[in-house]
């Protein structure tokens, strides 16, 4: 069984803090969602309130049609996964995971069947019989996971299921975690700060910020077009300069950032571009060059640092510090005059921050 | 040659206090119930012929376990609430059960009196409100020797039960009703078996502890509720029988350690880390 999860207009607060503001979010049947965001930006207080362990101040949350806003946790039946296990420390491997169907009713038997048949999926079955207390990291989140899972859910969550373990296992457990979800088809919403992980696990990613979703969208979407400065800054394009239009010629625009420097553009490959905008690259689309006839920014080349398939610099400019690449065949000085050319097929550009 | 016998010159002192003043009198109190010439257990047939004494036995193993059982079942209560107050009124409502535990024993007992006597506080209200119509005797009961032991011991239960409930993580809790545990179920499951260390604890202050008490039965049950503590006062005391008062001594000691064994076998049967 899987149902899609719709969170609608959900706000909350601590206190008198507002934590949550107005978020809304659909999860589709049998979708892994994502939510990626520094700590205190909400993330993990969405979590709770669709677990039901935080009351919202507005807003409904609904698994499949059905309103569990004013529902206790206990009758949710959803799957959870903690970021420390939680596991029951007084109960074996084989109690913890027979624990939720034993609160279903179901016989003994008839439970240690399939807490065991479970157990095999995540490969502890030899472990049943210990105490949780004499498992490693990696094997608590397995329990952890196979307790979550042998309820059969229809909606399974993850609290940073994978911060306390190794960077080894980690991405070993995150495979596992999305085989066994896609086998099982379950929907998901999986919270975490780690952007790689969010990325490489998640059919949709949302990437939040105080209380808010800034995007929503595949993690191939969110990487290349990042709808605005904040996804840009998180997804990692080092240099945002802000321009501004002088003059349009039809799909030409020629723009103006500090410093008097005029760069061109063409809205075929940019869309409408607004009078005031935010010219965003990663280092790798900036590319130095030695060429002071080049259309780019002028600049002062800094440090200079060997990345393998290229060389970086830190750059002064008019618009502020930038980063940018430049080919190995042509190492640049510290110290040395450059330009900075954008490769439009690597920038983005975007409405201004407004702050 | 000093760093290799350090352990043994520090604990020496300590060691030594403890040889001279406890085990070698403890020895030697128990040595002379073993001297009786009717025989090697002579002292032993003495106490558990006669009925008044095994009466007192009886009596003194009732009160201690229904006040064990009393004081564990409120501490319990009292303790959760504390567990979950936040900071600032937790440490106020430590501070208010812990208050008795400023006074005497001999204090706190003599409250009892003044409030379980003919002209007492409750007899007063009993009255007033027309409960009854003449006062009731309610001191010297078997019930007001529990009430008494119970006020005195419940601080020790709520101490002990606050520290193991507040280190239950919360999300193990909520791990609980997440798989689908009711309140009810989540408590019995999980709250009550990861507290057990912690009610072993507290069992066994209060048990010791009621078992052995002097004072307060003295006070508040008096000649009709002796128990083995008044017991073991009086025949050193008034009929001056020390080989009599030993072994009184001597079977506490012994159903002491018992009762201590049986209550943390329990223990680890309801929760296996408890020890």
């Amino acid at each position: 069984m899987t149902l899609p999860l719709t969170i609608e207009n959900l706000t909350a607060h601590y206190g008198p803090t507002k934590v949550l503001e107005d978020l809304s979010l659909s999860v589709g049947a049998g979708e892994l969602v994502s939510l990626l965001g520094a700590s205190g930006c909400g993330k993990t207080t969405t979590l709770r309130l669709v677990a039901g362990f935080l009351e919202p101040t507005a807003g409904t949350i609904l698994l499949g049609g059905k309103d569990l806003t004013k529902l206790p946790a206990y009758k949710r039946d959803i799957g959870l996964v903690f970021q420390n296990y939680a596991l029951f420390p007084h109960l074996s491997v084989l109690e913890n995971v027979a624990f939720g169907l034993k609160q279903r009713g179901i016989s003994p038997a008839e439970r240690q069947k399939r807490a065991l048949a479970m157990l095999e999926r995540v490969g502890l079955s030899p472990l049943a019989d210990r105490l949780p207390g004499a498992l490693s990291g990696g094997q608590k989140q397995r329990v952890a996971l196979a307790r979550a899972l042998v309820i059969e859910p229809p909606l399974l969550m993850f609290d940073e299921p994978l911060s306390n373990l190794d960077a080894k296992l980690r991405i070993d457990m995150r495979v596992e975690i999305r085989q066994l979800q896609r086998a099982n088809g379950t929907t998901s919403v999986y919270v975490t700060h780690d952007q790689e992980e969010a990325f490489s696990i998640s059919d949709r990613v949302a990437i939040m910020n105080a209380g808010r979703i800034m995007q929503f969208d595949t993690p191939e979407v969110l990487y290349q077009r990042p709808a605005n400065a904040f996804v840009a800054r998180f997804v990692g394009f080092e240099n945002l300069i802000p321009m501004h239009v002088l003059a349009r010629q039809g799909e030409q625009v020629i723009a103006e950032a500090a410093g008097g420097v005029k760069l061109h553009f063409n809205q075929d490959r940019f869309g409408q571009i607004p009078d005031d905008f935010v010219l965003a690259a990663r280092a790798d689309g900036l590319a130095a060059t030695a060429n002071l006839a080049a259309e780019g920014l002028p600049a002062m080349l800094g440090l200079r640092t060997y990345l393998g398939r290229a060389y970086q610099y830190q750059c002064e400019t008019a618009a502020g510090l930038l980063v940018a690449n430049g080919s190995l065949s042509d190492p640049l000085r510290s110290g040395d005059g450059a330009r900075l050319v954008p490769l439009p097929e690597q920038c983005c550009i975007l409405a201004p921050e407004h702050s | 040659m000093l760093k290799r016998h350090a352990g043994w010159v520090i604990a020496a002192p300590a060691t030594l206090a403890v040889i001279i003043f406890l085990v070698l009198p403890v020895a030697a109190t128990i040595g002379t119930t073993f001297g009786d010439p009717d025989g090697l257990f002579a002292a032993y047939a003495d106490f558990f012929n006669s009925g008044f004494r095994r009466n007192v036995l009886w009596r003194t193993l009732e009160i201690s376990l229904i006040t064990t059982a009393i004081s564990l079942f409120v501490g319990f209560l009292t303790a959760y609430v504390v567990a979950k107050s936040p900071g600032r009124l937790k440490s106020l409502l430590i501070i208010a059960a812990v208050f008795p535990l400023l006074t005497g024993v001999v204090v706190r007992s003599f409250a009892w009196l003044i409030m379980l006597g003919k002209n007492g506080i409750l007899n007063n209200f009993l009255v007033a409100i027309g409960v009854t119509n003449e006062p009731l005797s309610m001191l010297y009961t078997q019930g007001a020797v529990i009430a008494a032991m119970v006020y005195l011991f419940v601080p020790l239960t709520i101490l002990t039960l606050v520290g193991v409930l507040e280190n239950i993580p919360e999300d193990v809790v909520q791990a609980s009703a997440s798989l689908g545990a009711t309140p009810a179920a989540t408590f019995r499951q999980v709250i009550l078996p990861l507290a057990v260390p912690g009610l072993i604890v507290g069992a066994v202050l209060v048990f010791t502890g009621s078992f052995t008490a002097y004072a307060t039965p003295q006070l508040v049950g008096g000649e009709r509720q002796m128990v083995m503590g008044t017991l073991m006062y009086q025949r050193a005391m008034v009929s001056f029988d020390w080989v009599g008062a030993s072994t009184i001594a001597a079977i506490m000691v012994v159903l002491t350690i018992t009762v201590v064994l049986a209550m943390s076998r329990m223990a680890r049967r309801l929760n296996p880390m408890a020890t």
